[in-house]
């Protein structure tokens, strides 16, 4: 646990990270560094879309699974890494 | 032309020009593919569009990249179209 919090912290200090958020596989939030009604609606969001590239992941190859999903926006970018069914979202403004 | 170039990058496995009907105009790839990948794509797309709309009205998606065991799916949206790279990071 003490390392997943040190790389957290690791995370959070990366120059331009707005915020991170820690999904467990019920689609809870567990962690975050948001307040609570930005981390509900990012995680509610980012779960259904997850579901979906990692439906569309499988379509193709069944084989194949998800790994890792960065969604590009005018504003900021979210990267959602997938492991074991936990998210981890990663919000940035890469312009910083 | 663009689409010579990105395939002639290292690993690029194919390239797929679909229009705001989900309906492929160009590919490197056999038409299942390019039928199946347009398809699944253009729903991932609208949805991921949806999701940055919904967070905040004023943003819009500009990039999206789907990074599995076995490639990378990159998805670049225009007004009209969107381009869809398929490659193997790892070659």
């Amino acid at each position: 646990m003490a390392q997943v919090e040190e790389t957290l912290k690791r995370i959070e200090a990366s120059k331009g990270v707005i915020g991170t958020i820690l999904v467990n596989a019920e689609g809870i939030p567990i962690r975050t560094t948001l307040d609570n009604s930005t981390t509900v609606q990012y995680a509610e969001l980012l779960c259904q879309l997850s579901m979906l590239a990692r439906t569309t992941v499988r379509d193709i190859d069944p084989q194949n699974d998800l790994t890792f999903l960065r969604i590009r926006s005018k504003k900021h970018e979210i990267m959602v890494a997938l492991e074991n069914n936990y998210l981890l979202i990663v919000i940035q403004n890469p312009c910083e | 032309m663009l689409t010579r170039r990105i395939q002639g990058q290292k690993g690029v496995q194919g390239i797929i020009i679909v229009n705001s009907e989900g309906i492929p105009v160009k590919t490197t790839l056999d038409n299942s593919s390019t039928v199946q990948y347009a398809g699944l794509i253009h729903q991932l797309v609208m949805k991921a569009r949806s999701t940055v709309r919904d967070i905040d009205p004023q943003n819009d998606l500009t990039f999206l990249r789907v990074r599995s065991k076995k490639n990378e799916i990159m998805i670049a949206p225009d007004k009209d179209y969107f381009l869809i790279v398929i490659q193997n990071p790892s070659d």
